[in-house]
């Protein structure tokens, strides 16, 4: 039987620019102390009543999840699920109990113990912040049914951080913009969205260092506002940088079609034929690709989700695949190998 | 304008400094401003709380001006967060902490947040809380399963505690049977 896709290898073809859409809701269970309080018992015993409690979710979700403790897993397994957005760094480096709910094709996943006690989150490809946002509150429902949250009048549902405090929402997009985020405007850009209220960010670092040019847009505020007004802010914006980023790459066609066409070619060839690859190259090429694929410029013979792609190559992943540990030139070769494996053949 | 430090990378980060009333800006990249000793200040860059430690650098002033040895002593009973504690990591160690240290804040999460007033989804059980607790009153059979809903609950939670995951099977299910019937009542 076919192993069941990821949410990331589904392809969303539906607005250019837009790679995928997460809603993330964090809360806590009112009998317990905030997860820094716990000791390595409370934690334990906190972490199995939640599981036991939520048993028969998957089958209410009619997918079923699978549940494993975070300490028991490898380190490899590990950095792999944060290199596939399933955990962040902050959860993926914690030295207490953590467990983890995860759905087959890793869209859906709750973390207990990790910040605070619950954190629930949605994730799919394109842009769908209203759909993953039921999805996570009917969730939230099933879980509050069962354990009463830390819940203020005033102050919304209690968090550890005041930064999320009131919804616990993040609502985020990740967004391609290769030739926007090259422009002088730029930064400008960046604080002009600050003042209505949407945080961007580079995915894979700050500046130019972010290669792969992905960014992700997401609230900056969770008081005051209804999940509602925040996922409306944070989806204006994200097709407002896509809109502009559209339209730079309009302007590039007419202007410079040749020379795309070449960047992209070039970005092809290496893409296929090379032996060795950084991570740096790989997603500055993948980004080229990408770009092409949306404006046309190039053709594959099947449909190709580059974002899979980005996704696949770095160090956790490339060694579950090789299934051994990897120095640094031997990643880059199974890098190379990995994207050549992968890349379909033109039209 | 260029990053003062490493002078290659767009500046987008402006900061000014204060020493002996004498003001000073500074324009540094993301990156350069990361690596540089900002402190508190540090943290706005680093993942997914962004505002996390700003927080504490608001509070870390205010501290120093109110005198800091009366807050010192300030501590919330239920999990013994101290109020220097909860000034440097600017984190919440309970739902209690809100109201021990919620007044001394208000001011920093207006800033923080824009608002003081959470207007989005509230809890669904919560609610059904409060309505269950005014039928009770006048019923006296829904008080009874209530009764035994919270008794089975610490069996529940007493069974868990020492892995006797078959007599917490058993109480899970009356719990769920209970559930049920107060949702026919109702």
């Amino acid at each position: 039987m076919k192993a069941m896709l990821k949410w990331y290898e589904q392809t969303d073809n539906g607005r250019s620019g837009v790679i995928s859409s997460r809603i993330r809701l964090v809360r806590n269970w009112k009998e317990y102390k905030f997860p820094s309080k716990l000791d390595e018992k409370e934690s334990s015993e906190m972490i199995h009543r939640l599981e036991f409690g939520l048993k028969d979710l998957g089958e209410e979700l009619s997918s079923p999840l699978t549940f494993s403790m975070l300490g028991d897993l490898n380190e490899l397994d590990r950095v792999a699920l944060k290199e596939r957005r399933a955990i962040n760094s902050s959860i993926a480096g914690k030295k207490t109990p953590v467990g983890i709910l995860l759905s087959e094709s890793e869209d859906t996943g709750i973390i207990f113990n990790g910040d605070d006690h619950i954190r629930i989150q949605a994730l799919k490809t394109g842009l769908h912040l209203e759909e993953l946002w039921e999805q996570a509150s009917s969730i939230d429902d099933y879980l509050n049914e069962r354990f009463p949250y830390a819940f203020d009048d005033r102050y919304g549902y209690l968090t550890a951080f005041p930064t999320n405090v009131g919804t616990g929402m993040r609502a985020s997009v990740v967004v391609h913009l290769p030739m926007l985020s090259q422009g002088r405007k730029f930064s400008s850009l960046i604080g002009e969205m600050g003042r209505f209220g949407a945080a961007i960010r580079g995915v894979y670092g700050e500046g130019e260092d972010n290669f792969g040019a992905l960014y992700e847009v997401s609230n900056q505020k969770t008081l005051g506002q209804t999940e509602r007004e925040i996922i409306d802010t944070v989806t204006k914006a994200a097709i407002q940088l896509t809109n502009q980023e559209m339209q730079v790459r309009k302007l590039s066609l007419q202007r410079r079609k040749v020379e795309r066409e070449d960047e992209i070619y070039k970005s092809y060839g290496v893409l296929k034929y090379a032996r060795r690859l950084t991570s740096r190259d790989a997603m500055i090429f993948l980004s080229q690709m990408m770009a092409g694929l949306e404006d046309g410029l190039i053709h594959t013979k099947e449909e190709f989700n580059v974002y899979r792609l980005m996704l696949g190559i770095w160090p956790a992943g490339l060694q579950k695949i090789s299934d051994r540990p990897l120095n640094k030139e031997e990643l880059d070769m199974a890098r190379a190998e990995f994207i050549r494996k992968e890349l379909p053949e033109l039209n | 304008m260029l990053c003062e430090k490493c002078k290659i990378r767009e500046a987008n980060i402006q900061y000014t400094e204060v020493v002996n009333g004498v003001k000073k800006e500074h324009h540094f990249c993301a990156q350069c401003a990361k690596e540089m000793d900002f402190g508190v200040y540090a943290a706005i860059f680093d993942g997914e709380f962004p505002l996390g430690k700003l927080l504490s650098g608001l509070l870390g002033i205010e501290d120093t001006e109110k005198g800091p040895d009366k807050l010192q002593q300030i501590a919330c009973p239920t999990c013994g967060t101290s109020y220097s504690e909860f000034v440097k990591d600017s984190r919440f160690g309970c739902a209690d902490c809100y109201s021990v240290f919620g007044p001394l804040m208000e001011d920093s999460i207006k800033q923080l947040q824009g608002s003081l007033m959470h207007t989005g989804k509230t809890p669904a059980f919560q609610r059904m809380d409060h309505e269950s607790q005014n039928e009770d009153s006048d019923e006296d059979g829904s008080d009874n399963s209530r009764n035994e809903l919270c008794e089975l609950d610490a069996r529940l939670k007493e069974a868990l505690r020492f892995e006797d995951y078959e007599t917490a099977a058993v109480c899970r299910d009356r719990i769920k049977e209970l559930r049920k019937g107060n949702e026919g009542n109702a």
